[in-house]
């Protein structure tokens, strides 16, 4: 290919083994082998794969696409119905790259050409086509969403209305309903208590809302509420109280009714006493309520339980990476010695020792963190610990694999220098060793610090303790608000951190 | 006095360093060590403070038998013996100050030194030998931003914090231009009149000429040049190179040229 331009000088160009054409009809048959019969072993190789694997991934889409219909005829039909873009589109494409391939090696033949790329580039189109099908990439679905979606986002993105709240006070009063009226004495009204808000309905018996056979509303009974003692000037809700309990605001016209308060804390209200389904068991004599009620924000503003939590979670979740890493960092000190070339270059054994840590060390980082909190979940619980594991699995392991490096790098000079002036052995790591160690040692832990307490926000998702925890409880419940704190509260967290660990690396180095 | 006899160094890989090494040197000789690289200078120059145990033969220095040295003896020994290197070999990150009061651990108490305590006699001789190579400027400076030729005298300002009686110096100007070669060397010089012996490995001709008390030239380990100040004087460019080799050059020519 390109080298054989530039080399062409140099060595003789090889020669194809065959003509242009019958190369051209190999590859017709077998993409790829024209090329190699044209001694070009590497690019027919590659030629040939991707065809092949090209060819596999399309059968293996139409068989799924069209629910493994029998024959490919049918096959066929069921797919093109099913995803027409993209049926058509990697046909084609699978067709022009064989005729492409069928050119590529007629061109091949000839000794002197330039290095052509069309071939691989088609190539990788198709395998991009392909690509998006398998990872079901579907921007329309995207779009469509997006306007559902946005209500949810908002409050993720704008969560803090949900953060404070001030505690309420509940002013309430209520009468008695009898319905339907009777031979017996209504309700009385209740007795009325200084200081207390107090509230009478005149008359205390009467006709609930009822439905006749074209569903049109009968309408009730109006009851005449006259009130006193509530606070003033405020917005004063009406509520209905049925024999079972169950409350709700009453609605005139389709709207929520609600009564301001006179300047003296009383209200006069006429209410037409509601439609209520009542069970055929609750026939005959019923008392009904109903009820004024005043809800008052009281004292000044305080953290909601979300917020609350959050913030707990978060310091939970800072430590947790704080004490992943400082465990971390001890047992990665003795590793990394292990696991330096030039300190463990002196018997066999300790040779072999290396090669063993080496390996021991890339497969644990191999393994995310992720996965070590779900077995380390099976193995003591859910909960912070399991992530503290975790995290200390993993951080040996790649803090033992930088300490190791930082050692290896070491510069023997200044320890030389130092142990030729007669120094001791611990003056000469006091002198030349650490001073030496402590940039790359103090930016790794740092570094791997700041790695901790990014991984402690996810490590929650899979019970490993930490905000992630509540995060996804959140989001289960639907609060995306609260969902937001915790999102807004780990961005917050991890940009300090950033900060913060740049500031420190930048001082020690 | 100095005195090596038959030193022998194979090192763990079969090869052989030195083969068979004898020589003498004085209290006050300026002796210059030449020879190729791979010759086994280095490796001479660090047989005699130990850094490296040589395979065989003996070295004596005033009586005490080297070779045999161990532990605290050993420590005594190379107190007493400076030691420069071609790359100066300063522990970087470190201020001049505490890389030149290194030179002294041999002498401080060995706890106390660990956190950085000083006596404030040892503080006094650090700026007194840093005085002596004129950088006493730079001392609270970082090893790492000074110059080669600054790094180098905080080197030399190191090896005079031992109160040495020798100083061996391993290419102490190979990676510094010729005008700082010359002052370098010309401190060592300084040194060596003030009755301060001192053995040297050296590339370039004109400054062995000008420097050296005594020669030795080492070839595969083994001394092939043994000559007098005044044979060195005599000496021709070709010579020098059949001694040396090829890569020999005058620090003339390269004066020269960066002088422009
Ligand atoms: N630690 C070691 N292990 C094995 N062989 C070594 C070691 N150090 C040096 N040698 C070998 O010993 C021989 C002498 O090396 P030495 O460093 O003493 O040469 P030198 O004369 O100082 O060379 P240069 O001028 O390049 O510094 C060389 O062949 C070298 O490869
Ligand atoms: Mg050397």
């Amino acid at each position: 290919m390109a080298n054989n331009t530039n080399s062409k000088a140099a060595k003789p160009e090889k020669r194809s083994l065959v003509s242009p054409v019958v190369a051209a009809v190999a590859s017709l048959i077998l993409p790829g082998l024209g090329q190699m019969l044209a001694r070009r072993f590497r690019r027919g190789l590659i030629v040939f794969a991707s065809v092949a694997s090209i060819t596999g991934l399309i059968w293996w889409l139409f068989v799924d696409l069209s629910r493994s219909a029998q024959g490919i005829g049918l096959m066929l039909t069921k797919s093109l119905r099913r995803a027409p873009g993209f049926v058509i589109l990697v046909l084609v494409g699978l067709v022009v790259l064989w005729l492409l391939n069928v050119w590529d090696a007629y061109r091949e033949t000839q000794t002197r050409h330039r290095a052509d790329p069309t071939v691989f580039i088609l190539i990788g189109i198709v395998f991009f086509v392909l690509g998006w099908q398998i990872s079901q990439i579907d921007p329309v679905t995207a779009v469509v969403e997006l306007p559902d979606a946005w209500p949810p986002l908002s409050k993720v993105l704008w969560p803090w209305e949900a953060a404070f709240e001030r505690d309420t006070d509940v002013l309430a009063a209520s009468a008695d309903i009898l319905t339907p009226c009777d031979d017996e004495p209504p309700p009385e009204a209740p007795e009325k208590v200084e200081g207390e808000p107090y509230m009478v309905a005149s008359p205390t018996c009467g006709d609930l809302t009822e439905l006749d056979e074209n569903n049109q509303p009968v309408l009730g009974t109006t009851l005449h509420l006259s009130a006193s003692g509530f606070a003033p000037n405020t917005e004063t809700f009406i509520f209905w109280i049925d024999p079972i309990g169950q409350e709700f605001r009453i609605r005139q016209e389709g709207a929520y009714i609600s009564v301001m308060t006179e300047a003296d804390g009383t209200f006069e209200y006429d209410v037409t006493m509601p439609y209520r389904l009542t069970p055929p068991s609750a026939e005959g004599r019923q008392i009904h309520e109903i009820e004024a009620r005043q809800i008052t924000e009281v004292g000044g503003l305080k953290p909601s339980e979300p917020l609350r939590l959050t913030m707990a979670r978060m310091v939970e979740t800072i430590f947790l990476g704080m004490m992943a890493t400082i465990f971390g960092i001890i047992l990665a000190i003795p590793v990394s010695f292990l696991a330096a070339r030039n300190m463990m270059s002196g018997s066999f054994l300790s040779i072999a020792l290396y090669y063993l840590s080496r390996t021991v060390l890339n497969i644990i980082r191999s393994i995310e963190p992720l996965i070590w909190a779900l077995i380390a979940v099976v193995w003591v619980g859910l909960g912070p610990f399991a992530g503290i594991i975790a995290l200390t699995i993993h951080s040996v392991a790649s803090l033992g694999k930088l300490y190791s490096e930082a050692i290896e790098s070491i510069d023997p000079g200044p320890i030389e220098a130092i142990q030729a002036t007669g120094a001791t052995r611990l003056q000469t790591i006091v002198y030349a060793v650490i001073p030496q160690m402590i940039p790359p040692f103090v930016s790794f832990s740092i570094y791997r610090w700041d790695i901790n307490v990014r991984m402690s926000t996810v490590i929650g998702l899979v019970g490993g303790g930490g905000i992630g925890f509540l995060l996804v409880q959140y989001i289960k419940l639907l609060d995306y608000r609260a969902a937001g704190i915790a999102v807004w509260f780990i961005a917050i967290t991890v940009a300090i951190l950033d900060n913060v660990s740049s500031e420190i690396r930048q001082r020690f180095i | 006095m100095l005195e090596i006899r038959n030193l022998t160094k194979i090192y763990d890989d079969g090869t052989v360093a030195l083969k068979n090494v004898s020589f003498t040197v004085e209290q006050g000789e300026f002796l210059i060590i030449i020879g190729l690289s791979g010759s086994g200078k280095s490796t001479l120059l660090r047989c005699i403070n130990r850094l490296i145990d040589p395979t065989e033969g003996q070295i004596i220095w005033d009586g005490v038998d080297i070779t045999a040295a161990e532990s605290a003896e050993l420590r005594t020994v190379r107190r007493q013996i400076g030691m420069i290197f071609q790359h100066f070999n300063l522990v970087k990150r470190s201020s001049v100050m505490t890389n030149v009061l290194a030179g002294r651990l041999g002498y401080a108490d060995p706890w106390q030194s660990l956190w950085h305590r000083f006596s404030p006699q040892d503080r006094e001789l650090a700026i007194k030998a840093l005085g002596r190579v004129g950088i006493s400027d730079q001392a609270n400076k970082r090893a790492d931003e000074l110059s080669g030729g600054q790094q180098q005298r905080v080197g030399i300002a190191r090896a005079l914090m031992q109160e040495p009686r020798m100083i061996l110096a391993d290419e102490p100007v190979a990676s510094l231009d010729p005008v700082l070669a010359h002052t370098i060397l010309g401190d060592l010089d300084q040194l060596n009149k003030e009755g301060m012996t001192i053995l040297c490995s050296l590339h370039y001709l004109d400054l062995v000429q000008r420097y050296a008390s005594r020669v030795i030239g080492l070839k595969d380990g083994e001394i092939v040049y043994r000559g007098s100040r005044a044979d060195i004087r005599a000496m021709t460019d070709e010579q020098f190179k059949q001694v040396y080799g090829a890569e020999a050059i005058r620090v003339a020519a390269g004066l020269e040229g960066s002088l422009g």
